[in-house]
């Protein structure tokens, strides 16, 4: 049968035409508006003069912005590698069990990451409260100063990091299930035919077999945490904001706090080159160490 | 074929319906900000007025997160013509609103048709309302802080006064003392703060401020001359209660009212919305005796930080408003204003002036015994910086907890407040 290569490209640009337009419309013309008001010193709501890279030179001196910078970095430092560690753990634990008991210890696991934000914020805000908290009366137990997690710096982020993921490590270990579940039985088998621990077997067959999924999970957790913002919005209510201050809080801040649509457009900018950057870095590093593994 | 003619026939009469039911009655979208013992005391004025019209005018009010988050979606939701027809605003970010023109003018006519003139506020309210000769907003109240205080554990210790009020309130040495009597009486928190929490503490640290006559801006500039200092000495005095262990530390705001109405700390700063928190509990016999007095005067003179409610009439953008729906909305603003008594009972002052003048008014406690200070209030210096979660507020209140806990020095924190002023 001939096959008509014209009416089939039409077809494809027909199918695809709805994704292209919505795409366009809510991620493209946003993205060249973003640039070009980040040129500008607009307000919030409206337009505003050009003042070429002034909003990008400002950026250098900034405290405020090097604050947020650092601490978004400290962030991914917190959660990427460690959160992916502890769900790939949680998985390999998980996966030993069977039937019904891995059903409920599995769903025990991922319920959090069911809940939206603000009620995480609730429960953890709630558990390390300095005068009612339930974390705080273990604390008297064991004859530890009472510390206020959320509104000393040297507490917070790593605080933050930990609620985060006991927030969304459910997702994560789901991936990392999938993946083992994947891994062929008779594999196994035959390496404990050839006499293989269980070490040896987890080095050479689960953990090389499990990178591809490794990736994607680093990569994923990679570009959400680059753009942490509700849980550090939420637990420093009222409290000691320019110290948590991480990047998009900062847009946050410039945009709808001091009505500087501008200057918080820069940030954004800067922001978006970041994640770009770093998560291609991240996957072409993972493929690169992926591909000696094999 | 029939069957959907008898549904076209259906919907249409519905749609008639409809139709001729929402010309009789107007319907007023209202948002505020009121989640507190307040909001309760709101919602039953709201329904007072929904019952009172009925047919005429129904409110559909909504209650949003205060602060930021409300004044971020009012301006974002005018800007595109969702803004509701009336909002509570506080008269602080007036200056803010005009310049990014999310509020209308209230004209002399609207003025006229609610029956309300300038000489039914106190001056002080109505030019708290006024930006550049117009006005902006209806004040509906004031509402200051007030020092709050468990009367049993103050009288066990023989710190009441004969007229039932604390002692030591005259002076920076002898309030100090009387806390100090009080944790010597073996009370855990003499004074209940909220230490964690540095968006409330700018009232605190502002009438501070007030007692002493300092300005956080003259002419345009932050914190000119001695009034750093002034700022300084506010600190101070607050970061030495914490270090002489005689108020609570890391305290946020839930924690603070619950210090005090379990008893653990025997007095509290807070504002007067918290009046009806207490009234309520000690109703169903859940309090001790309790009082509420005009904050101590720790520096010259008294002086408290009082902010205004006031309804606002969002300039939403692209859309008009028919003359009938601001006849509504101007109809629910002076109705609650003059209905504003019962308002009286969420602690607030009521603005409108024949209100506070009745003999009902005069007779509530413990309203009454504060409301002396309306005479020492003042307002936020008049700006686009300025006002409740405002950009001056923001920067300031960020080094209030590191410094009330005794993490920064007073001199420190001054510093940063300064740079990060001029920053803006």
């Amino acid at each position: 049968m001939l096959r008509n290569t014209r009416s089939e490209a039409l077809v494809a640009f027909i199918l695809i035409a709805p994704f292209v337009a919505i795409y366009g419309l809510v991620f493209i013309y946003p993205l060249v508006k973003l640039f070009i008001i980040s040129f500008t010193d607009a307000p919030l709501i409206g337009d505003g003069t050009y003042v070429g890279v002034e909003n990008y030179t400002r950026l250098v001196g900034d405290r405020k912005f090097n604050t947020s910078f650092w601490n978004t970095a400290y962030f991914v430092l917190l959660t990427v590698v460690p959160g992916t560690l502890v769900a790939f753990g949680i998985a390999l634990g998980v996966n030993r069990l069977s039937g019904r008991i891995q059903a409920l210890v599995l769903s025990l696991f991922f319920l959090p990451y069911i809940l939206p934000v603000s009620v995480v914020y609730y429960i953890w805000d709630w558990t390390l409260n300095l005068q009612f908290g339930v974390a705080m009366h273990v604390f008297d137990l064991f004859g530890i100063p009472r510390v206020p997690v959320f509104k000393s710096t040297t507490w917070f982020m790593p605080a933050v990091a930990v609620v985060t993921i006991w927030w969304t490590a459910g997702f994560s270990i789901l991936l990392f299930l999938a993946g083992l579940r994947a891994i062929p039985v008779e594999i196994y088998e035959a390496a404990a035919l050839d006499n293989a621990g269980i070490w040896s077997a987890f080095r050479r067959i689960t953990w090389p077999l499990m990178w591809p999924i490794t990736a994607l999970v680093l990569t994923i957790q990679l570009i959400l945490q680059l753009k942490i913002f509700d849980q550090v919005y939420l637990f420093s209510i009222g409290g000691r904001v320019n110290d948590n201050l991480v990047m998009v809080y900062y847009i946050f801040q410039r945009a709808f706090q001091s009505d500087q649509g501008g200057r918080a457009a820069a940030i954004a900018v800067v922001l978006f080159f970041m994640v770009i950057i770093v998560s291609v870095l991240n996957f072409q590093l993972t493929r690169l160490s992926g591909g000696r593994n094999r | 074929m029939p069957r959907l003619m008898t549904l076209a026939k259906c919907m249409a009469l519905a749609a008639g319906l409809f139709a001729s039911a929402a010309h009789a009655e107007e319907t007023v979208v209202w948002w505020d900000f009121l989640s507190g013992g307040d909001g309760v005391r709101m919602k039953q004025l709201l329904s007072d007025f929904n019952a009172q019209h009925q047919g005429k005018i129904k409110i559909d009010a909504t209650t949003l997160e205060w602060g930021t988050p409300f004044y971020a979606k009012v301006q974002t939701s005018a800007a595109v013509g969702e803004a509701p027809d009336m909002m509570t605003y506080h008269a602080s970010r007036l200056p803010l609103a005009v310049k990014q023109g999310v509020v209308q003018e209230i004209t002399a006519d609207d003025w006229k048709t609610m029956g309300i003139t300038k000489d039914d506020y106190a001056t002080a309210t109505w030019d708290a309302v006024t930006v550049d000769g117009k006005q902006y907003a209806v004040p509906f109240d004031t509402h200051p802080i007030v020092l709050y205080y468990n009367k049993d554990i103050l009288k066990k210790a023989g710190l009441l006064t004969d007229d039932g009020k604390p002692k030591g309130m005259e002076s920076r040495q002898a309030f100090t003392d009387t806390l100090k009597a009080l944790k010597a009486a073996g009370v855990k928190f003499p004074l209940g703060s909220v230490t964690a929490d540095g968006n409330f503490m700018f009232r605190t640290v502002y009438s501070l401020m007030g007692q002493q006559d300092g300005e956080l801006m003259t002419d345009g500039k932050f914190l000119v001359g001695d009034n750093a200092k002034k700022l300084e000495n506010s600190l101070a005095v607050l970061q030495e209660w914490t270090k002489e262990g005689l108020q609570s530390t890391y305290t946020d705001y839930p924690a603070t009212v619950a210090l005090f109405t379990s008893g653990e700390a025997a007095m509290m700063i807070n504002g007067v919305w918290e009046v009806p928190t207490m009234t309520d509990l000690k109703k169903d016999g859940k309090l001790f005796e309790w009082g509420a007095v005009e904050l101590p005067v720790i520096f010259n003179h008294p002086s408290t930080y009082a902010d205004s409610h006031t309804f606002a009439i969002p300039a939403n953008k692209g859309k008009d408003m028919t003359p009938e729906k601001r006849a509504a909305v101007l109809e629910v603003i002076s109705w609650m204003d003059k209905n504003s008594l019962f308002w009286a009972t969420a602690g607030h002052i009521p603005a409108y002036g024949p209100v506070t003048a009745t003999a009902e008014y005069k007779a509530m406690q413990p309203n009454a015994t504060y409301s002396v200070l309306t005479s020492n209030m003042i307002f936020d210096p008049k700006s686009p910086l300025a006002g409740i979660a405002g950009p001056m507020f923001d920067v300031m209140s960020n080094f209030f907890v590191p410094t009330l806990n005794g993490e920064m020095e007073p001199a420190k924190a001054v510093e940063e407040i300064k740079a990060g002023l001029d920053d803006l």
